[in-house]
């Protein structure tokens, strides 16, 4: 019997650089058991929003992710416009879809470029940096801005598709066509990379249902569920969506890093697709149901109901729900369920019985984002430790630099 | 005990008009509180439905073995308020998942908690997944989920004072001292 361990990997950079701590038990090399602990990186998100009211939220719901940062708008506003029963124009409900895809793009290339990165392969990390450049650069031409895009509000979208936009993304599709192969030869072609992840971190069909295992990660074990497909919303209700799931390509669904990869990669092809189809089938009309924010919050405050948006966010299904009571200018609760929460509960069975150095890669295989998944009331803890604020970090780094330049 | 299914889900669908006609059959009219239609795309068609229910606590447990009989329930989250003399939880299911373009329905059980006894039974047995969501109404709103086995903090820090619920908004809630704006 060889002797126990048991080994933190994080709060910091687990794989990838995210604040989670993942204490995992060993007997050697071998993982045992693993016991996740989230917590480092929650910021109340929820709380605050109860002092804002709903399209001040749409800037705080957008600060929840960095890159499925309009997913997680889209499912706020999807849950108020539930809430207070909105319309949205069909133009908007196009362009939504476009940065919906155009966002799934920039996730899963980042993605498959890091995962690259988590088994060594450092030459298609970098590939993946490139490649990712070019989506980031239409959703600048389209918004202005790289990360948080600020596109979307209640009853709409606040940007249209120029003709300038339209060429750019004309051409990224064309430019991923003829680029994002090398990424699936990774997959398929090169044995160094298929040895380190097949039958690595695997997560049974039967355990991504019992564990509500979500998007990518639930695919990969080949449960065929897909919002876009299964609850059609926005401009998806035009297009035959279908989940991509390995059993469909190999013949069977191992569930384990390969396959999440795959159907990553799969997918990246799939929303080319879907980005085609939006640009061909784009409707004319108006991209706002009403213009004058002034009218939208009166009537939004009229309203009095709990709304829920579910959508297929990058990395699994996102889930906004949000209450609304007449009278009140702000949103009376709001609960957030990002799709890596869904996923974290998993990871304890997919560690079973693999090696401590594949424990990054298995992390990193779901497309982990705590920051997604929580969101701190900050206030003085009992026990003394502090939470700083981003202005007083700031003034102790400074602190420090005139310590250092006095001596 | 978990569900009497093997784990996967169905793949094939079923009308949400018959789960309304058996929620109705056994725990009465007012059980069904509202089913949203979602309308999408150029022809403006309903895409997929939406269904609130409503349950006492006690027949709790009751409702969530009837959505059972029709797939495995795909649990999202619970949602939840402190709405005075209750706490009000809502949980929210997906039916029908894996079974066709369009079938799933979304389904919502609210039950209500005096906050004289804020016990609910906890769905851990039946699906596993609930576990975070579950640890998460235990700290933020100080719901007790018996038979919940890991009933450690998930999101607050290890040091936080426990007899502070974040989201309450009565006296157990964060006092306004405890709020810290940010800059």
């Amino acid at each position: 019997m060889e002797k126990k361990y048991t080994i933190p990997i994080g709060p910091v950079h687990v794989g990838l650089k995210e604040p989670i701590t993942a204490w995992l038990d060993l007997e050697g090399e071998k993982i045992v058991g693993a016991t996740i602990r989230p917590g480092a990186i929650h910021r109340g998100i929820e709380f605050m929003a109860r002092d804002r009211n709903p399209i001040q939220v749409i800037y705080l719901s957008e600060r929840i992710c960095g890159i499925c940062s309009f997913a997680h708008v889209i499912a706020f506003l999807r849950a108020v416009e539930d809430a207070a029963d909105y319309p949205v124009p069909v133009r908007a409900q196009y362009i939504r879809t476009l940065v919906l895809e155009l966002e799934r793009l920039h996730s899963h290339i980042l993605w498959a470029g890091v995962a690259c990165y988590s088994i060594g392969f450092d030459s298609a990390f970098h590939l993946g940096m490139v490649l990712r450049e070019k989506v980031m650069d239409v959703l600048e031409a389209l918004s202005g801005n790289r990360v948080n895009y600020g596109v979307a509000t209640v009853g709409g979208v606040r940007w249209d598709i120029t003709p300038e936009v339209a060429k750019a993304v004309g051409e990224m599709v064309k430019y991923y066509k003829a680029e994002f192969g090398a990424f699936y030869d990774v997959v398929t072609a090169d044995p160094i990379a298929k040895a380190r992840m097949r039958d690595v971190g695997v997560l049974t069909a039967d355990e991504a249902v019992r564990y509500n295992a979500v998007g990518p990660t639930a695919r990969a074990s080949g449960i065929r569920c897909d919002i876009r497909e299964m609850s059609p919303y926005e401009a998806y209700a035009d297009f035959n969506v279908k989940a991509i799931v390995p059993q469909d390509y190999y013949g069977k669904a191992y569930g384990d890093v390969f396959d999440r990869f795959l159907v990553r990669v799969l997918e990246v092809q799939q929303s080319l697709n879907i980005v085609e189809r939006v640009m061909d089938g784009l409707p004319e009309g108006e991209i706002v149901h009403e213009k004058n924010l002034n009218k939208v919050l009166a009537t939004l405050k009229k309203a009095e109901g709990t709304g829920w948006g579910v959508i297929e966010a990058p990395r699994g299904d996102d889930t906004h729900v949000v209450h609304l009571k007449a009278g009140e200018e702000n949103v009376n609760w709001w609960k957030v369920r990002a799709p890596t929460y869904a996923n974290a509960v998993s990871w304890p069975l997919m560690f079973r019985n693999n090696e401590l150095a594949d424990a990054p890669l298995i992390i990193n295989s779901i497309d982990p984002c705590i920051s997604c998944m929580e969101r701190m009331l900050v206030t003085d803890a009992a026990g003394g430790k502090k939470v700083v604020t981003k202005a007083e970090l700031l003034e102790k780094s400074r602190e420090k630099t005139r310590r250092l330049m006095q001596k | 005990m978990t569900f009497p299914v093997k784990g996967l889900n169905a793949e094939t669908g079923r009308e949400p008009e018959e789960l309304l006609a058996r929620i109705r059959g056994l725990f009465g009219e007012g059980a069904v509180v509202d089913v949203r239609a979602h309308t999408a795309g150029l022809k403006e068609e309903v895409q997929y439905r939406d269904i609130w229910l409503s349950v006492d606590k006690g027949r709790f447990l009751e409702m969530i073995d009837v959505l059972a009989e029709f797939d495995f329930p795909m649990f999202y989250v619970m949602s939840g308020n402190d709405d005075g003399d209750v706490v009000t939880l809502y949980y929210h299911f997906g039916i029908f998942q894996c079974a066709g373009r369009g079938k799933r329905f979304g389904v919502a059980v609210s039950v209500a908690l005096p906050k004289n006894d804020l016990v609910v039974p906890s769905l851990f047995s039946r699906i596993p997944g609930v576990e975070y969501s579950e640890r998460e109404m235990r700290e933020m709103l100080g719901i007790t989920f018996d038979g919940l086995p890991n009933t450690a903090l998930v999101f607050l820090p290890e040091d936080w004072d426990e007899a502070v619920k974040p989201w309450r908004r009565d006296e157990t809630g964060p006092k306004p001292e405890n709020v810290r704006e940010l800059s």
